[in-house]
């Protein structure tokens, strides 16, 4: 077998390899060196390794699908299969590039930790499960990779779990995104009802044909899509499901990274991409995809303005371009999400392990406790703000490529209103990172900075790896010759690179000012942020408790979810319990100590009931007509 | 002349006596031989039909038949009872049935 024969055909070995990694690890780690870590390590270079091959392949023959019946249930057969096209290869490499580089990376971070072969297995678990869910051919498969990626970040998140919150933030995590996992499952069903297939290619035919001639109705394929949406809209962290991506800080750094880079939040992203032709079919929802991203991008980024964690601040710097990418689905634009997803996912993995590093020199984590760490940690500094620059949009960084497509497809495809909206979330973007670059790396050194090291070359080097990839994706944007027509073309067949000067100039002076106020603010300390928030002291309050999303949460658990179960538990003590299961007993125990003394124990007393028996049957029977 | 109507007002008669008896009478004892009568009037009922009711060969065999049979579980059942009657003496020492109420709750 020669290297040339690994083609597409061989996509199915990457979670393949991940997954017996898993097994691995989980079954005989104990016994390996290490606890098995190697193990995961490998199996995911492997996986990046076959990537290539699969990716050049790809570019050379084009899309293929592999797939065969795993249960066949009257007319309707469930199969078991992979896509292999532009979007899911994309995502493959994504997804491997990154978690190789985490994992890497952990080995480093998380030395020492008791559990380290089981970070790993959970790791390669993780990483398994978001690679069969951007290959699966079909929404039953896709759904249970889906919950397996939820498992999985439940159990890395709380994988410390003797510590409280973190065994609160995967509960969290778990339950939030269970809520629109429900939506997910109902949609797909209501879809299976309305086509008779599980199968996303076939569904796209399917429902197209339906809708024109008559058999499926527009109200179902948009209640269908809409329930659809809540799934993504869990797992990608839109509002009102953010919450839990915060809280999901707790786990170790790494796995941070990981769930806001490439898997987890990229799979709501994915889930969208990948069923967009029939999002096409209800634009109705396809609008409130739109509405729902261009909020979330601006309203998480008002938020990531003020928080004083460092991980906290990436975290709503997360949500807010998760909903840059959903706004950008919302207008149409496949190639500019999924450019952005890679994009802000190299960049972000970056600007975590950053965070992690900066945390393992200093021990803090709040980004006041930091500063003036440019000094100490050379290669973490210089790396970050590529990763914060690229996150900004500045030029020519890969992040500036790509927020300039969405705002191309915005402009394109949605009103002006949108596109005004996202230009303030660009500009708020720009200024919150900058406002924690600035924060941890220049100013005064601090306390705890003092002492400040720069982490071992197994951290620095996934960092230097992602810098370079965060600062040079953006030329994927580019047409390159042979089928490679630049990036949105390759993945949406959206045709070539184009660019309408005037609003990349206006995106860009916007990100520039955005990054000169946080300069003059945190920086220089020309602006003063204390007396601005002592002037606005209800905005900054507003801002400081996140909109008081998760109090309103807990007040309603607290008065309609609680109050609810009060009652229930009630109606059951009263009437299932008292009345149905004890109130039987007792009318049992009640007529038996009656009845009981027909038993008189007197033998003639029974003879005498035989014998009266025995006359009233014969009396009936001599007397029946 | 003897026909089948004498056979069964003395089959019933002794029955009803019978029924009487074990209903009764208190001792044990007297309940058993009271038991044996019914069990004699039914074996008297049972010659009479045999003996006078038209019957095939066959039939008119099996009835003095059943009869042999319950002349044998009798004395089977006999045995059995007066040997529970005489531990039931042993234990309690009495035969009287009124006495003899354990058997309820």
């Amino acid at each position: 077998m020669s290297l040339e024969s690994i083609g597409t055909d061989w996509a199915w070995v990457i979670p393949a390899l991940s997954a017996s990694a898993f097994l691995v690890v989980v079954l005989f780690g104990r016994y390996l060196p290490g606890q098995g870590a190697f193990v995961s390590v490998s199996a995911v270079l492997l996986g990046f390794v076959l990537f290539g091959f699969v990716l050049a392949d790809l570019l050379e023959n084009g899309s293929s699908v592999f797939s065969f019946d795993w249960l066949v249930v009257g007319a309707t057969s469930i199969t078991w299969g992979v896509i292999v096209d532009p979007l899911s290869v994309t995502m493959l490499g994504l997804v491997t590039f990154v978690a190789l580089l985490v994992q890497v990376y952990s080995l480093e971070y998380m030395k020492g930790e008791s559990r380290f072969g089981w970070y790993f297995a959970a790791h390669s678990l993780f990483v398994t499960a978001m690679l069969v869910l951007v290959l699966a051919d079909n929404l039953i498969f896709l759904y249970a990779a889906w919950e397996l990626v939820g498992l999985g970040s439940y159990l890395l998140i709380g994988f410390w779990y003797d510590k409280r919150p973190a065994a609160e933030a995967a509960k969290k995590a778990f339950v939030t995104t269970r809520i629109g996992d429900v939506g997910l499952l109902i949609g797909i069903i209501l879809l299976y009802k309305a086509t008779g297939t599980f199968e996303i290619s076939a569904l796209f035919h399917s429902v197209e044909a339906g809708l024109e001639s008559g058999l499926v109705s527009q109200t179902i394929v948009n209640v269908a899509m809409f329930l659809i949406f809540l799934g993504a809209m869990g797992k990608s962290a839109q509002f009102p499901f953010h919450v839990w991506l915060p809280d999901a800080m707790e786990g170790p750094t790494p796995v941070s990274a990981l769930i806001h880079a490439a898997t987890m939040v990229a799979a709501g992203v994915f889930l969208v991409a990948r069923l967009m032709p029939l999002f096409e079919m209800a634009p109705d929802v396809l609008l409130i995809v739109a509405a729902v991203g261009l909020f979330t991008f601006v309203f998480a980024g008002t938020i990531a303005l003020v928080m004083r964690d460092l991980k906290r601040a990436l975290a709503y710097s997360t949500i807010s371009h998760l909903g840059l990418m959903m706004l950008s689905l919302g207008a149409a634009g496949v190639g500019a999400a999924m450019f952005h997803l890679v994009a802000h996912g190299l960049s972000k993995a970056l600007l975590f392990l950053g965070a992690g590093s900066v945390t393992h020199g200093t021990d803090k984590k709040g980004i006041w406790d930091m500063g003036g760490l440019r000094h100490k940690m050379p290669i973490t500094t210089v790396t970050f703000l590529i990763g914060a620059a690229s996150l900004a949009g500045i030029v020519p960084l890969s992040g500036f490529f790509s927020k300039d497509e969405v705002l191309l497809a915005v402009l394109d495809n949605r009103s002006p209103v949108f596109l005004v909206l996202a230009l303030a979330g660009v500009a708020l973007s720009a200024l919150y990172i900058g406002r924690v670059a600035f924060v941890v790396f220049f100013g005064t050194p601090s306390e705890a900075s003092r002492d400040a090291h720069e982490s071992p070359w197994l951290m620095t080097g996934p960092l230097v790896i992602l810098a370079i990839g965060a600062a040079v994706a953006g030329v994927l944007v580019f047409e390159m010759g042979g089928s490679y027509g630049g990036f949105g073309d390759f993945v949406a067949s959206e045709g070539g690179f184009h660019v309408e000067w005037w609003l990349t100039g206006v995106a860009l002076a916007l990100a520039v000012a955005g990054v000169l106020t946080a300069w003059l603010t945190y920086g220089s300390g020309t602006i003063s942020h204390s007396r601005l928030a002592g002037r606005y002291p209800a905005v900054h309050g507003l801002l400081v408790n996140k909109f008081y999303v998760d109090e309103a949460y807990q007040w309603a658990i607290d008065r309609v979810v609680l109050a609810f179960s009060r009652f229930v538990a009630l109606f059951d003590r009263i009437v299932v319990n008292d009345t149905g299961v004890d109130g039987s007993a007792m009318t049992v125990i009640l007529s038996a100590l009656r009845l009981r003394h027909l038993q008189s124990g007197r033998m003639y007393n029974y003879g005498m009931a035989m014998a009266l028996g025995v006359i009233g049957l014969t009396l009936v029977w001599w007397l029946k007509p | 002349m003897i026909e089948l109507g004498h056979f069964q007002v003395l089959s019933a008669a002794l029955f009803a006596i019978g029924l009487y008896g074990v209903l009764a009478r208190k001792s044990a004892v007297l309940i058993l031989m009271s038991i044996e009568l019914m069990l004699n009037a039914v074996n008297l009922n049972l010659i009479g039909f045999a003996a006078f009711v038209d019957f095939s060969e066959a039939q008119r065999a099996l009835g003095q038949v059943i009869v042999i049979f319950v002349i044998t579980v009798a004395a089977a059942e006999l045995a059995l009872a007066v040997a529970i009657i005489l531990r039931l003496y042993r234990n309690r020492s009495t035969v009287n049935m009124d006495e003899i109420d354990i058997m309820k709750w």
